[in-house]
């Protein structure tokens, strides 16, 4: 069935160019990073904006070996995870007692965490250091790792909250009433139903900690630690590395979330909406 | 009744919370605290604090970088309207089933998916003084806009970039979901009246995603005060000279630049009260909003 429009024929061709420009002018600037990465020095000197005439591979070689990239995107491969899973352990826990379960201090303890989901990394960043050092965990994964699950688990705990209340109370009344214990209640009968909602806040948490970057700067300060974001970051600006090579590291560092995005595309624009509008 | 069930699963909801609170406690609560402890001390972040009482606070309002910085803020605040204004109105033709509307979703979508650090050094290649931008303006015989040289444009194409052009795609996802929320019958009864599209959009799609824009310019708030520091630091570095400094900023050169940690813990409590505002702003529509 054909949908009633407010916009007629005519003005619908013209509404077209305009979100085509809108394409356009938005993956110009990826283009432009995706045609230097493939121009020699010279040929990016001479033509920066058109495709490449002679494409090179080297920059890739370049960035990936010499300047590390490839080790970076191990370190991030191996601390991500983790801290993912630490993270949803976290989240879906807290979740569940706040979703579902009758404490006294369930209301001051959940503003709290909602009032603690939106402080910048900054404003935290020299205490934060601080304890890091006195854990001598300066340089190490386990610092960046606690940090990360630390810092982002108020808002992914405010998610499995509000998906766990919407939840029927019945489910956990016929456990109970079957002797289950809290744990086992969490982990054999609600866990399984939520994994809809977990699998979502995987997604968002994922994204935050693969991008992170203001303690991973302070805290991997050892260059063979850095995580791929961290290393691009330092990459820029760094003596001797030429925009082609950055190009390059940069097209590389892009191919892990776009290919995340075309595996999960509808879960990553259900976590959008998920924060703030429900259903 | 349900005062008896006030405490019904006894310790395990506190058991279930400590990982949570534990890590709260360590990493977000204490360092809050301590902050304002550090801002009263003149501090390397390391060795002894000797007590200066209000000396940061009285140096930082003679800081001509703190101002900049809170200017700066302002600044990329302006850009708030702007980006909800185009966000919603793309959105809105979006809405009309145009060919291909999930492709242009999907293809906005890219520079979030991306993040800030990637987004930053690519505009810092494309805005270059002889990068492509400014190769295509030369081409339509503009003259050198330096996007990132100059101090009073630099903090305007972080704005541009971030504001607007990151924030379009998931502003797309985020409206066209509240928009499917609309009763199609008041939708099309306007059309039946003989409503356009600024008609419906006005009066129609707008009042009734009110609440969707209102959490979209606090989430806008909450990102230009507390989430614009990678973008900063890939793009600019702050510079040039403060040109493009914001509080994080600020914090960031201060505390880790200069080992003035003291000083930039006094910058610190100024942002830790624009984020309390907006945190208890926000924490007010999620309960309208769940009520």
């Amino acid at each position: 069935m054909k949908k009633l429009s407010a916009i007629n024929t005519g003005p619908r061709v013209l509404v077209q160019l305009f979100l085509l420009l809108l394409v356009f002018v938005s993956i110009l600037p990826l283009y432009n990073v995706i045609a230097a990465s493939f121009k020699s020095e010279n040929e990016f000197a001479v033509s920066p904006f058109f495709p490449p005439r002679s494409p090179t591979g080297e920059n890739f070689v370049y960035a990936a070996v010499t300047a590390r990239l490839l080790r970076f995107a191990i370190n991030s491969l191996i601390l991500v995870p983790i801290g993912l899973v630490l993270y949803l352990a976290v989240c879906v826990t807290a979740g569940y007692a706040f979703g579902k379960m009758k404490f006294r201090l369930k209301r001051p303890l959940f503003l709290l965490v909602l009032f603690l989901t939106i402080f910048p990394q900054l404003l935290l960043a020299t205490q934060v250091f601080k304890l890091i050092s006195l854990l001598h965990l300066t340089n190490t994964g386990l610092g960046v790792i606690l940090t990360w699950v630390a810092y982002f688990s108020p808002f992914g705990t405010y998610i499995m909250t509000t998906y766990f209340t919407d939840m029927p109370y019945e489910l956990v009344e016929a456990a109970r009433m079957d002797g289950a214990s809290p744990l086992r209640i969490l982990v054999r009968v609600m866990t399984p139903l939520a994994m809809p909602m977990i699998a979502t806040i995987a997604i968002i948490g994922f994204q935050s900690m693969w991008n992170e970057l203001p303690f991973s700067l302070l805290i991997l300060q050892n260059p063979a630690s850095r995580t791929l974001t961290l290393g691009i970051a330092m990459m820029r600006g760094e003596y001797g590395i030429g925009v082609p090579a950055l190009s390059a590291a940069l097209v590389i560092a892009m191919a892990v979330p776009l290919v995340m995005f075309l595996i999960f595309q509808r879960r990553v624009t259900l976590g959008v909406t998920a924060g703030a509008i429900k259903g | 009744m349900r005062h008896q069930g006030l405490e019904r699963d006894g310790i395990a909801p506190y058991i279930f919370l400590s990982p949570l609170l534990a890590l709260l406690a360590a990493f977000i609560l204490y360092p809050v605290v301590m902050n304002l402890v550090a801002s009263l001390t003149e501090w390397k972040g390391y060795g002894p604090m000797k007590w200066t009482g209000l000396a940061n606070y009285r140096g930082m309002i003679a800081d001509q970088a703190f101002w900049t910085s809170i200017s700066n803020t302002g600044i990329l605040v302006c850009y708030i309207p702007a980006s909800t204004l185009v966000t919603v109105f793309v959105a809105a033709l979006l809405r009309e089933g145009l060919r291909g509307w999930q492709a242009y979703r999907a293809i906005f979508y890219i520079p979030n998916l991306l993040g800030p650090v990637i987004i930053g050094v690519v505009f810092s290649i494309y805005l270059r003084d002889d990068g492509s931008l400014n190769l295509l303006i030369k081409w339509a015989g503009g003259p050198t806009v330096r996007f990132l040289t100059s101090p009073s444009i630099a903090i305007n194409s972080v704005g541009m970039v971030q504001v607007v052009w990151v924030h379009l795609g998931f502003g797309l996802i985020y409206f066209l979901a509240a928009m499917n929320g609309i009763d199609q019958g008041v939708y099309e009864a306007a059309l039946i009246d003989g409503a356009r599209f600024f008609q419906t959009l006005l009066h129609v799609t707008v009042p009734s995603i009110r609440f969707a824009i209102e959490f979209w310019v606090v989430f806008n708030f909450i990102e230009v005060f507390a989430r614009m520091f990678s973008y900063i630091y890939t793009l600019t570095r702050g510079g040039p000279g403060y040109g493009t400094f914001t509080l994080e900023y600020g914090i960031f050169s201060q505390g880790f630049e200069k080992f003035r940690v003291g000083y930039s813990s006094a910058w610190s409590m100024v942002l830790f009260l624009f984020c309390a505002a907006i945190s208890v702003l926000q924490i007010r529509l999620m309960r309208t909003r769940s009520s």
